[in-house]
Order: C-alpha cells, then structure tokens, then sequence
C-alpha cells in the first residue's frame, strides 16, 4: 500500500469519527426551540459576514488575525488539495507542491499558536486548546511528508519505512484529534462558526448602516417563559454557544468581571456550550477562569437541566451581576450574543420563578402599580418642568418633535439635563411637546431585568397613546429609552423615528442655530460613551462632533467609543446590585482621571448617576446639554425658561 | 436626595402653578425708590427667581393709602397707578426665569407714624396708642372704613394689571389684624365686639378685593395664628377667623405666622433670631392647616436649612414652606439643592441682620452675603477670571477667607496664613457667647468654599516678611484684624479687660463685674449676658442713652430679656474714666455724661469693649516691598475697578488691608471689603 493511501485512509477515518460526533452534535442543537431562519439569505450572506464583519473583529488582535489567516487558511487549502493529490491520487507537481506550500502555512500558523501558548494570556482557555497547536501543527508536518513524493523531491519510501511510520502516526493522532474537535473540541468553532453566521439570529447587525439591536420578543402564552435549560434555547442559540473559541476577549472587555463581581461571559457561554451535550456534566474541568469570587464553585448541569441555579453550572449572581452593556458582544470574533443568552435566562428567573435578588422585584413591583419604577404618580413626572410651560400633545395634537422624558424626570440628576436641554432647544427656537402624565415608563428597565410581560403590557400602552397624536421625531435625553423606542417598540408594532439629544444638539449647532463662547482655554473634557447609544445603537460621533464645536481640548479614555466601559447602570444591575471587591463606577471614573481632563461629559441620565455619585478626587460629570447651556454665548442664566 | 422630593412637587392655585414648594414671603428690604419698585429692588428679587425658587412674594407692607405712608422703610406705594410699568416690568424680570410672584399690599393703620411723608393722623378701630411707632391714631369712621376697603381693591386691581401672580393682605398687626384682635379693637358698632363683628371688615374688604382681581389671580392673606397676647387673638380664635375668611370664599391661601408687632418684643418674637430654635412656629401652622384643610398654608419663622423646610412638607405641616431670610444669604438655594451641591448653600445663621438695618434707618443687606441687594454692581456667582496670579492671604478671619475665596473663584492659586490652630478670627469669638454660637456657620460656609477651591490654608502659621517674599506673590491682602482697645480707659494693666477676655476663657469671670460698652452692638450685652449666666453680678454701664443703640429688633429684646431677668443692672449716659485697685478689689471710678458727676464703684472686675485697634505690624513692613505702598484709590474700590496706583515700581506685588485690619467694623463690612476688592483681581 502506498503511502498516499494511508493518508486517504486516515483521513476517511478521522471523517467518519468526525460525522458521528457531529451528527450527535446536531441532534443536541435540534433539541433546542425552533427558529426562523432564511438559509438562502444567510447563505449568500456568509462570505460577507465572514471576510468583513468576522475580520474586523479578528483583526483588531494582529498576531491572532495573522495567526488565524495561516492556520486555518493553510487548513482549508490543504484539505482542498488533499481530496485531489490523495483522494483522487493526482500526482501532479502543478496540485503537490501548492498542497505543500498549505502545509507549510499552516504549520507556521500552529508554530505561533503554540507560541502564543507558551506564555498563554488567562483569558484563553486551556485543557484541549492546549493541544490545539499541536494538532494542527501535526496534522500539517504529517501531511507534508506524505505529500513531498508527489512533488517529486523524493521517491516515496514506502509505509514501511519507519520515518513514514512515525508520521503516519503523527497524522492518524493529529486527525483524530482535529476530527474528534469538530463535534467535542476546538474545531467545532468552525463548524458552529460558520453556521452561527448562516443562521445568525440577529441578522441585521452585519449591515453596514447603525446596527438595530433589539431584543427578542417572547410568547407571554407559551408553556414555559424564558430559558431554564439549553433546551429551552432556540436551536440556532446553541450553535452560536458552540461556535465559542475562548478566547475571552469578552471577559477582557466586561465591566461586572473588572470589578470582581462573579460573572465571566465567556464562561456563560461556555457552560450552555457544557451542558447542551450532555446528559449530566460537572465544570471540574473547565479549562478557563471561573467566576470572579466563585473559584472553588463546582457547577453540575446537563441538556435538560436548569442552567442557573445555585448548584447549576450558571450561579445566578452572575446572570444579575450583567449591565447589559454589550462590550462582550462587540468584543466577540464569533459574533455571540452574550447580553441576549442572559436576557432569555433572566426571564426564566423573573417570570416563572420570582428569583429576581436585590431591589429588583420592589422596582418591578412599583412599575406594576404606577407604570414606573420610583412608583410616582403619572402627573408627578411633569412635576421638575412645570416652569417651562412645556406643552402637552394633549391639548396641542401635533408636534414636531416629542420630547420623551423618561424615568429620569423623577430624579434631580435626570431633569437637571432635560431641563437643560430644553433651555438650549428653546433657546435656539425649536418647538417641543410632551405627553406629560399621559407618558408611561417605555419599560426598557422590565425587559432587561426579565420582566417580559411589564414591557409588553407598557409598550402596548405607550403604542396606543402615540397613535393618538402626530408628531415627526421623537427626542430624549435618555439613550436606554431612545434604544428601547427605537429598536424594541417596531416588534411590538411600534414604529418611529427617535433621536438622542445630542443628535438634535449637533443639528442645531451645524445649522448656526447655537452660538457658542469662544472655546479656547477650557479645561480639556473627555466624552463617556453611553451603553444604549453606542454599542446598542452605533451612535459614536455626533456627540463627539458636537463637543468638538464647543472649542478645543476634547481628550479619549483609553477605553473609548466601541470599547468603553460601561458605568455599571445598565440592566438593572444597580437594582440587582451584586456585590463585588471593586464598583463599575469608580473604575470608569479611574478611566477618566487618566485622561487628565478636568471634565467627564455623560450623555445618559444613569451614566451621569453613576458617576457622580463617585466621591473623591475625581473629574467633574457634567451632562452634553448642561454643558452646552453653560457655553452658549449668550449667557446661560438669560435663556429664559 | 429623596429627602428633600416633597419640596419639587409643583402647587397649582387656582390657574397658577408654582414649580416648587420654596418661597420668600413679602418683607421690606427697603429698596423701594419713590415708592416704587425699581432696579435695585427688581434684581434683588430677580436673583431668588434665577436660583430657582418657585414663588418670591414681595413689598411687605406695600402701601395702599396715603395715611399709611410707603415712606417708612421705602416700602412701595401701590396706592396711586404710577406704580403699574414698574410692577409690569417686574413682574416680567421674576417670570423670565419661572417663577411666580406675589405682592403683599396693607393699610398699616395705627402700626406707623403721623410725620412720615404725608404727615396724616393715624387711624384704627379704636383709638389705642401703638408702642412701636409711638402712634396716637384717630378712631375711623364710616368713611374710613369705605375708602381703604376702595383702596385695597384698587391696590389688588393694580397688581392684575402688573401681570403679577398673587395678591395677599396682611392682615397681623395691621388695620385687618388689628380689626381682629381684641386687644386693639374696643368698638362697640358692627365692627367691634364678636368674631363675626370683628370679621365684618375684612369680609366686605375681601369680597371687594375678589371683585377687583376676578377669578384668575391668587389671593391669600397673612395673618397671626397666636398674638401671644392675653387679650389678643389666640389659637382658637385664629381658627375660627381663618374659618369664617376661608368660607367667604375669597381668598385661596393662609400665610401664618406667629406673636405681632406691635411692640419691639412682639417683633422679636415675631422674625425669631438665632437664640430660638428652627422653626419654633411650625406647629402653629400645622395646626391652621389641619383644622381649616381646605387652603394652602403658607408659613415662614427660621426655616434655615432645606432639610427642615423638606420635612415641613413631607410631614404635610405646610404647602409652602417660606425660607425668606434663607434667600437672603443664598438666592440660589433651590438650584444648589436641585444639583445636588447642598455644601454649597449658604445658610442663613439668623443672625438677623438684614431686618435690624432697616429698623435703624438703613437697607436690608445681610451679614453674610455683600452680594444681595447689590445685584447691579455685584454678582452672587463670582465669575471666572484670568487667573494665573499668585494671592497671599494674611489672616483666617472673614475679611481674610472672603479674599482668599474670591480670588481663588477668579482662578489665582491661594495661600492663607492664619496664626491660629483656626479660621474664623472674631466670628468665633464672638460666636462663644452663648445663643450667638450661631455665627459660626459663616466660617463653616467659607471654609468649606476654601476646600473645594483648594486654597492653601495654613494654620498656626505666623506670616512674616520672609514667609510672604518666599511665595513670591503677585497680590499680598492683609486680614490681619485687630485687639481690644483697653488704651480709652485709665488703669495699670491688668486692672481691665477686654470682652474677648472673658469670652475666650483667658480670665475667668469675676462675682461683681461692671462692663463698659462704648461700642454700642452685640459685643458688651453679649458678654454681659455670657457672664451673668456664669454667676456674676452685673453692671452694664454705657455713655449712650440706653443699651445696644446699634442692635436693632430682632435682637435687642433677646438681650434685655436675658439681663432683667439676671437682675443684672443698666446703667445708661455714664463713662468708665479711672480703675484703681483698693485692696483686692477695683474701685471704677463714672462720669456722667450730661452732669459730669462723678459716682464710684467697687468691683471684682471691670471688663470693657471698646472696638478693636488694628494688627497692622506685618502690613506696615510688607509697605515698602509693595509696588502701591498699600495705597487704594477709593473711588475705584467704590466702582469695582481694578487697582492701578503704582508709588514704588520695583515692589514685587500689589498690597491691600480688609476688614478690621483696616479699622473696627463688622462681619459684613470685612466680607464687603474683600469682595469688592478681590473681584477685581
């Protein structure tokens, strides 16, 4: 037997060892809910999602973007060739020596997989990942040395050979080990990657526009609300855990992990990946970090186990500990969704169990009975503007712009920027309205605190009074009402153009409706980007224009725009309020303190809670809208109200 | 925060909202020119809508008759129409910025004097002399009672077409309250004897009011819930005035106060001073409000600090909580407290300057605030300036903190010297007599500004020449204060001593102590009240015909109060010349003023105020080095120009004295001198 053969041979092999494991991996997904998916639009799309949304995440890491490119591209090509020079047995130089040249790529790709791993970074996994290189590394060499006799460099020596023994050897380990991945190991990010791209839930995060980040609705009739098991995900949600590398650029990225608080989204997503395959598994061999706090926690789940519990391979301080900032997300080569995976769990916990920790269930509760969280009076949300004589829809009907107040309205931090934005709106000649009592909390906070049915309930109200009432755009101050109006009403079958006032800012200044005071001398400022209007909602630059009018000396945090840290007011999580060693807020403060500037500018009514409420030697938080009533260049005081 | 929610939940009367639960009830600053209400007094009040308050009521006591003469306290005279552009334009002034605004409008009747500008006899339900004033007033007949009804409407109907909010009569102490009270009204016509007699003025007056005001405008009256007098309108009685005005219909708020003002006393209990509690009176209006229930209740009396104001309506006492003299030492209370830099208020300590000064002829500025009442020329935010100078500050006290917080507000980096382990230089002492340890809330404000500036504050630190030439400043202000003057009176040294002996503790009080005030304000009955509550026996002599000539209303009872009772003994129109020691004690030799006859006491202690001579030594070294020599030109100080004068070219910085370090004043002449200086810088 030739030595060509042995290497169709082991590979047939390695490929039937494969299919089993995939076919067993399949049937864990189709265990899931159903899902709607477009298989021909996400199969055209593939390429696109792969080589641009995919790449740029990826690339942002240069030696793993290079080191991706060689392995797996040397990978694949060589396993093109393969089926030609092996499989079909073409001898010819014109196909051996490119099957070489693959080889050779890959194994240069292995070669800085390994060294990445000589002093590897904690965020990477270790366990199987560690062989990883290995494999590959081997699979390429092995392949390599049965190729060279078709290139014709030497003669083929023959199986007997005791060098070609050791490598086929090599080659029959290293494809069984790249093979058994597929299904149980680090190559079924391949599998479940290009997949998740396929099947992608979110599809329209990958157009080039602002990405539309809503949250998925849910049947408030079906027999079990949210997710309690990974069987209760829809299928596509599985692969997508699947489809995890651990490299855990998310836990690098997660404000809750910074601060010592136990949760790791990686780790999340790791676990629903554990336990979808199997019947009953334990976390004893979790090659990654552990929940900050947590270490010693040994976690037991399986496919048709609940996945948070206090013995459950999820503990549930971890799933209230998320701000639901999204940096995970963004920071995902995957493409995962983090933030919607612990949505679905929190609404298991919330609706169907009541485990809601901290001072979540009396903010619930108080939205249950006064349609917001501070459980005020609907006429008290007028109660900080009454001097403005804003006018209400009610009795105008129509108006251009709707300004939405938000939850904010009932909190000093809150209406000192509304009321600042108003002043600069007013000033600059603009009309606005409101819907004063007849304005219902969006129930933006019920949803991402899993309280499915209170968001529905609310959105329904707040989509029957709009009806009511023309109005062109609506405007708020608030970036998690914003987000909540914009992306979560139109699945509700709300449907309306919503502006942050920052954006309406930046319009009025570009259109010379604001003049400003000559800007030159002001301390430098640094801008906090917003959760909701960033991540969420792609909006980086308009607040940043708008600064940039008011005069020189804008500086960035090191973790800025796409990256910024949150503040830790998202989500719920000052309601949840899990401890840890360190506080979201401080850290962000810290953040900003490295800036040297002497202001930090919030866009955001939480942002600006949180990081006031920071004491000590820190910068000054001033909200976009103060800041700009404060710089017009007729003086603040005499913009009358 | 959430503590103080109760205060930004709007009041809506009739067609008018107010935006918040703070007000400023109507009092006299006596900023009225002409009778009318023009810029000075406009801006005063502009300031408080600026900083956010949610209704400023004005013109106490505004004039609505030509025998209840504006003249007085330069009230404002709504009785003629040449009042109604400047009402307009005010009106105007508090609205651009929110906020509503009232104006209170009164006959005074026998609570005022015959010889003031129009010189008209007094009139009242009966003819009773009024103590304050000194009145003999006429007993009004039927005329009378129409055309001062007629007046008040025509005053209402004045205020409407101002484009103010609200309109209230003040009913306490004057003609309305003064047909009320038993105490002043012995008529035995329909007018006088029952409740409903005695309400049968008001009620006609009230329903013309209505009538001249229509249904949009708020009307509501001020009035005492407890005269404190044995004939006088009690409790209960107030109750049921209030019940029967309130079931007229006709007005829409009570504004309650507590004691009346028909003698000085009465008016000292009336605005309660800084020996009386917070809010000694709140449970008076609480009261009104739970038996009437159906009108807002307005209420004022030493609400200071937010917190009190905040319970006053979370508990439901009152629906409007009045912080009058709060706003005058912090117009912007309600935006401080709004963002969350409550540190940053100034609170009113109830040192009662403000309304002292107008009961001795001047106007209404407050001991800790130069800023209010000069709104034109100078600003309650002090603005930003350049920056970039190096300031020296010599002395802590207020004089020395004001300068060393202006200029650090104008951007200049800051060191003060003070030699004490302490800020506060003479507030502190003077703040060690017993119920005026209130004062020392000025120093808590200041030097908490001086920390959030970061000036450079040393304590215990003696401030030479070589200490000044090593910061290398631009601006050297001394504040060096000054020590008692013991030099006026003949004695060996150590046979007198100075009032900040004993209040320091540095001598202990004697059992027989005669006290010499030839300083006339708070110093000697300060002191002479410390010691008599220690035990001494007093005698408190003074060349002026009587104690305390330049402590006004809202004290001086206080201080009388606390030595009649202490049996201590006042001795008016005699000088301290000559202490002798005569055996172990001291003979202290009297002159009468008038007679010069000499009269001896013999005594323990003799303790004399005599003001304060300049701690200059360090500004008279500091002279030569500077480029001015140390001079001012005065009427650039006058007009907030910057210093110019340059007498010796090579000095290396410009040097200024403040406060008493300059000569013997006061709290608000050492934080004026500094402010106006330093704005400058």
């Amino acid at each position: 037997m030739g030595s060509g053969g042995v290497v169709l041979l082991i590979l047939l092999g390695a490929l039937g060892w494969a299919l089993i494991g995939v076919l067993g991996r399949i049937a864990g997904w189709r265990a899931g809910r159903p899902a709607k998916v477009d298989w021909l639009a996400g199969l055209l799309a593939l390429p696109r999602r792969y080589l641009v949304n995919v790449h740029e995440v990826v690339a942002r890491d240069r030696y793993a973007s290079t080191m991706h490119v060689m392995a797996a591209g040397g990978l694949v090509l060589a396993l093109l060739l393969v089926v030609l020079v092996h499989g079909f047995g073409i001898a010819s130089p014109w196909l051996a020596w490119p099957l070489l040249l693959a080889c050779v790529l890959t194994l240069l790709g292995a070669e800085r997989v390994l060294r990445r791993r000589a002093d590897r970074p904690p965020r990477l996994s270790g366990g199987r990942w560690n062989r990883f290189g290995w494999a590959i590394g081997g699979f390429a060499l092995g392949l390599a040395w049965f190729t060279l006799p078709a290139t014709g460099v030497m003669a083929d020596p023959g199986l007997l050979h005791p060098v070609s023994l050791a490598f086929a050897a090599l080659l029959a380990w290293s494809a069984f080990e790249l093979a058994d991945g597929l299904a149980h190991g680090p190559m079924r990010h391949a599998l479940a990657g290009a997949l998740n791209l396929v099947t992608h839930p979110r599809a329209p995060r990958f157009s080039a526009d602002r990405p539309v980040a809503a949250i998925h609705p849910i049947d408030l009739d079906a027999p079990r609300l949210g997710v309690e098991t990974p069987q209760d995900f829809a299928w596509n949600r599985l692969v997508m855990a699947d489809a995890c590398v651990a490299c855990g650029r998310c836990e690098e990225q997660c404000p809750a992990f910074a601060a010592g608080q136990p949760l790791d989204p990686k780790f999340v997503i790791r676990a629903i990946s554990m336990a979808q395959g199997a019947d009953h598994v334990d976390d004893r061999h979790y090659a990654g970090r552990r929940w900050p706090g947590l270490e010693r926690r040994v976690g037991e789940g399986g496919a048709a186990r609940p996945l948070v519990a206090d013995g459950g391979l999820i503990p549930p301080a971890a799933l209230w500990a998320c701000t639901t900032c999204r940096a995970c997300v963004e920071a995902c080569p995957m493409m995962i969704e983090h933030v919607d995976a612990i949505i679905d769990l929190r609404r298991f916990q919330t609706l169907e169990l009541g485990a809601v920790p901290g001072k979540a269930p009396a903010a619930l509760a108080e939205l249950a009975a006064a349609d917001n969280i501070h459980g005020r009076a609907a006429a008290r949300r007028m109660d900080a503007f009454v001097d403005l004589d804003l006018p209400l829809l009610r009795e105008v009907e129509s108006t251009d712009l709707l300004l939405w107040l938000g939850d904010g309205a009932f909190d000093p931090r809150g209406q000192r920027a509304m009321r600042a934005f108003v002043q600069v709106a007013r000033h600059a000649g603009l009309e606005l309205a409101v819907l004063g009592e007849e304005e219902l909390d969006t129930g933006d906070l019920a949803r991402r605190l899993g309280d499915e049915a209170q968001f529905q309930r609310l959105a329904e109200a707040n989509i029957a009074t709009l009806a009511r009432y023309r109005f062109r755009r609506i405007v708020t101050t608030d970036p998690h009402v914003l987000n909540s109006l914009r992306n979560d009403y139109p699945a509700m079958g709300g449907h309306y153009e919503v502006v942050h006032h920052t954006a309406v800012l930046l319009e009025l200044a570009e259109e010379g409706r604001l003049k400003f005071q000559p800007g030159e001398g002001q301390a430098a400022l640094t801008y906090h980007d917003p959760c909701y209007l960033g991540r969420w909602n792609g909006e980086f630059e308009a607040p940043r224009r708008l600064l940039d009018l008011l005069g020189p000396g804008r500086v960035e945090m090191a973790r800025h725009g796409r990256t910024a840290r949150c503040c830790g007011g998202g989500g719920g999580a000052p309601l949840t309020d899990i401890p840890g060693p360190r506080r979201i807020p401080d850290m962000r403060m810290a953040d900003a303190k490295a800036t040297r500037a002497g202001t930090v500018v919030v866009a955001c009514p939480n942002c600006a809670v949180m990081l006031d409420g920071v004491t000590g030697d820190y910068p000054a938080v001033t909200e976009v809208a103060e800041l700009v009533l404060a710089r017009l260049a007729v003086p603040a005081e005499r913009v009358a109200a | 925060m959430a503590s103080t929610d109760a205060l930004f939940q709007p009041l809506t009367i009739r067609r008018c909202t107010i935006r918040n639960r703070v007000m400023s009830t109507s009092h006299a600053p006596s900023y009225g020119k002409d009778g009318m209400p023009q810029l000075r007094y406009q801006l005063y009040h502009e300031e408080k809508a600026k900083g956010g308050i949610g209704l400023t009521s004005v013109g106490g006591s505004s004039s609505v008759a030509p025998d209840s003469p504006a003249a007085l306290w330069n009230q404002l005279d709504i009785g003629e129409d040449k009042v109604i552009p400047f009402l307009q334009e005010f009106s105007e002034r508090v609205h651009r910025h929110g906020a509503k605004i009232f104006c209170q409008i009164t006959h005074m009747g026998r609570r005022t004097r015959w010889d003031a500008e129009n010189w008209m006899a007094t009139i009242a339900p009966s003819p009773l002399r009024e103590p304050s004033h000194r009145s003999f007033p006429k007993e009004m007949e039927d005329w009378d009672i129409r055309r001062v009804q007629q007046d008040y409407a025509a005053a209402a109907r004045r205020l409407k077409e101002g484009g103010f909010d609200g309109v209230e009569v003040l009913a306490d102490s004057h003609l309305p309250g003064q047909f009320w009270s038993p105490h002043v009204n012995r008529r035995t016509d329909g007018y006088g004897g029952s409740t409903e007699n005695r309400s049968r003025f008001t009620l006609e007056l009230f329903e013309q009011v209505r009538k001249a005001i229509g249904d949009d405008m708020v009307f509501g009256i001020r009035m005492s819930g407890d005269e404190l007098l044995d004939d006088g309108i009690t409790p209960e009685e107030a109750i049921k005035l209030a019940r029967i005005h309130v079931g007229q219909g006709c007005i829409d708020y009570l504004n309650i106060n507590c004691s009346h003002v028909y003698t000085e006393r009465g008016l000292a209990n009336l605005i309660p001073n800084m020996s009386m509690p917070v809010a000694p009176y709140l449970a008076l209006a609480s009261l009104i409000k739970r038996e009437i229930g159906t009108v807002p209740v307005f209420h004022a009396g030493r609400i200071p600090d937010v917190n009190t104001a905040a319970r006053a309506v979370a508990e439901g006492h009152v629906d409007m909580v009045a912080m009058t003299r709060a706003h005058i030492a912090d117009p912007h209370i309600v935006n401080k407290l709004r963002e969350g830099r409550v540190d940053d208020i100034r609170q009113c300590v109830g040192a009662g300057y403000c309304i002292d000064r107008i009961y001795v002829g001047g106007d209404a500025i407050c001991i800790q605030n130069p800023a209010t009442g000069r709104e034109a020329t100078l600003p309650h935010i002090v603005p930003k300036g350049q920056g970039g100078k190096k300031v020296v500050v010599i002395g802590g006290g207020p004089a020395g903190m004001e300068a060393a917080r202006v200029s650090a507000e104008r951007g200049h980096q800051v060191v003060l010297f003070e030699k004490a382990g302490a800020l506060g230089g003479q507030i502190t002492l003077a703040g060690k007599a017993d119920w005026r340890e209130g004062l020392n809330g000025i120093t808590r404000w200041l030097q908490g500004q001086l920390r959030k500036l970061g000036v450079d504050v040393r304590l215990a630190t003696l401030a030479t020449v070589e200490a000044v030439e090593a910061e290398d400043p631009d601006i050297v202000v001394v504040a060096t204060g000054g020590h008692p003057n013991l030099n006026e009176v003949k004695a060996q040294p150590g046979h007198v001593v100075s009032t900040w002996d004993i209040l320091n503790g540095t001598v202990a009080p004697g059992e027989n102590v005669l006290l010499f005030d030839d300083h006339a304000d708070h110093h000697g009955p300060s002191v002479a009240s410390f010691l008599v509550k220690r035990g001494s026996k007093v005698e408190i002599v003074t060349p002026e015909r009587k104690l305390m000539v330049e402590v006004g209303m809202t004290n001086f009872p206080h201080y009388l109060r606390d030595l009649y009772k202490s049996k201590a003994v006042i001795t008016p129109d005699t000088r301290l010349t000559e202490v002798y020691p005569e055996g172990n004690k001291l003979v202290a030799v009297l002159v009468n003023e008038y007679t010069d006859e000499e009269e001896e006491r013999v005594v323990d202690q003799v303790v004399v105020e005599h003001g304060t001579l300049p701690d200059d030594e360090i500004y008279f070294r500091l002279k030569p080095l500077s480029r001015n020599l140390g001079e001012v030109d005065m009427r650039r100080l006058r007009d907030r120009l910057p210093q110019e004068i340059v007498r010796h070219p090579d000095g290396r910085f410009m040097l200024f004295r403040v406060g008493d370090a300059v000569a013997c004043r006061n709290i608000h002449a050492a934080l004026y001198d500094s402010l106006r200086l330093c704005l400058t810088f």
